[in-house]
């Protein structure tokens, strides 16, 4: 369970480092806190709400949260494992580092761990209406972004923007 | 152009659609390529936003696989590196702490990790029941060893006699308490196994119900009385004189720690010798006198 809990925690704060001491303080809480876990709940829903509700006191914290909730590319960049063939979805990486931390996460906990929206909504303090409509925006935002032709060369754009008739003769 | 919304798309892509829905969602792609070459895109985006997260629970996994050996290795001097994979390692003992103390109801005090916290101490835990007989069966005959089958404790009737023989057994005294007071008669005992050590069980019976056992194996442990639920069953743990005893059964948490209590305020009697096996002469000797 500990990968997936640094996989949480990291990608919601974008790097690694700071990624480990959120998952630190989290689990302190949890510790402190363990009273409040209900039986029959499932340990990594809990354990990831914990996190996200962490983040999200610490963020409230700050004059400008949202500033500080933007993550650099780089740091977030070295969180994907390449040592297998050395390759990194540079679109998807770049298009996931511009995402607001909370539909990272709904991606994350649909796509990546899995669960169904009820779960995912749970770890987010959302209903199960937010979380589709925001798999439904940004699955259609990064398809649109995969399936966008390359921009063409400049001659090639000068050949769409005159007819036959009016093409100069070299 | 029929016309499809990225809403349903989205939810078919993603297998949130009931059969019906699916089925006529399939019948438009296949009339209509501009749909059909949505859904495609729509696929690929889920199928490498999948691959991106596997990728990064990999290079987590490796980090977490790296500061276990090198935690393991770990020597007195201490570079940038290896402080952060201390702090990793942390990080993975306090996970298994959290494990610990909300998945199986273990007690925690963590004196200077919490600060200001203080222990949680539960007066009855509760651990996870296996599921299935089938998995039950397996762990159960995996108490059993050959001596369960061959040892046969002679003179069940005898409790000075069966006592001797769990005595040898264990290597040290062990109790046979007599708990007819408390409505349970001494049934039979038998020897079981436990991390290739022997283990005695001693089987008691009341009026009615399911039987009520006390577990011994050699071993040291706190002497408190520790209470403990698994699933229906209750036990009481406690160790005295270097064995570790265990009352279990379906009885009252109250009555099992009754019973635990009195137990182990009975001494243990040390048998030198072998007492006389009770046989049909002896017993008639005995009645004579």
């Amino acid at each position: 369970m500990l990968p997936r809990l640094m996989r949480f925690a990291d990608v919601l704060v974008g790097e690694r480092g700071e990624g480990t001491v959120l998952l630190s303080r989290a689990l302190h809480c949890m510790l402190a806190e363990q009273y409040r876990y209900q039986v029959g709940t499932a340990l990594d829903v809990w354990a990831f709400g914990e996190i996200y509700r962490n983040w999200l006191h610490e963020l409230r914290g700050h004059a400008n949260p949202v500033t500080q909730a933007k993550i650099a590319d780089a740091g977030f960049e070295e969180l994907f494992y390449q040592e297998v063939d050395g390759y990194l979805d540079t679109p998807v990486v770049g298009f996931l580092s511009g995402l607001p931390a909370q539909q990272r996460l709904t991606l994350l906990l649909v796509y990546g761990e899995g669960f169904d929206h009820e779960d995912a909504g749970r770890v987010l303090d959302v209903g199960t209406d937010i979380i589709a409509a925001r798999l439904v925006r940004v699955s259609a935002a990064l398809a649109d972004r995969l399936s966008a032709r390359p921009p063409a060369p400049a001659a090639a754009i000068v050949e769409t923007l005159y007819p036959e008739g009016f093409r100069g003769s070299p | 152009m029929t016309e499809l919304s990225d809403e349903l798309l989205v939810a078919y892509v993603d297998g949130q659609l009931a059969r019906k829905q699916t089925r006529a969602v399939e019948k438009v792609l296949d009339q209509d390529d501009f749909i059909a070459a949505r859904v495609e895109a729509l696929k690929q985006a889920h199928n490498r936003l999948e691959a991106a997260f596997e990728a990064i629970l990999a290079g987590e996994e490796m980090d977490v696989s790296a500061v276990s050996v090198s935690v393991q290795v770990q020597e007195s001097s201490l570079n940038e590196q290896s402080i952060t994979k201390v702090a990793l390692a942390g990080v993975g003992i306090a996970v298994a702490l959290v494990l610990a103390a909300v998945g199986y109801g273990w007690p925690l005090s963590f004196p200077g990790l919490t600060p200001g916290a203080q222990g949680v101490t539960l007066p009855v835990q509760t651990a996870p029941v296996t599921s299935g007989w089938q998995e039950e069966a397996a762990r159960a005959h995996a108490l059993l060893s050959r001596a369960s089958v061959e040892v046969g404790l002679k003179s069940q009737s005898n409790p000075d006699f069966v006592a001797f023989q769990l005595g040898r057994i264990l290597g040290t005294d062990v109790k046979l308490p007599n708990l007819e007071p408390q409505g349970f008669r001494f049934v039979r005992a038998q020897v079981l196994r436990s991390g290739g050590e022997p283990l005695t069980q001693i089987l008691f019976l009341g009026s009615s119900g399911a039987p009520l056992a006390l577990y011994a194996k050699k071993g040291e442990g706190s002497g408190t009385l520790t209470p403990k639920h698994y699933g229906a069953i209750g036990t009481v743990g406690w160790a005295e004189e270097g064995v570790a005893y265990l009352l279990a059964g379906e009885a009252e948490d109250g009555l099992l720690m009754r019973i635990a209590t009195k137990i182990k305020l009975e001494p243990a009697s040390p048998l030198r010798s072998a007492p006389k096996a009770q046989t049909s002469v002896n017993g008639a000797m005995n009645t004579d006198r």
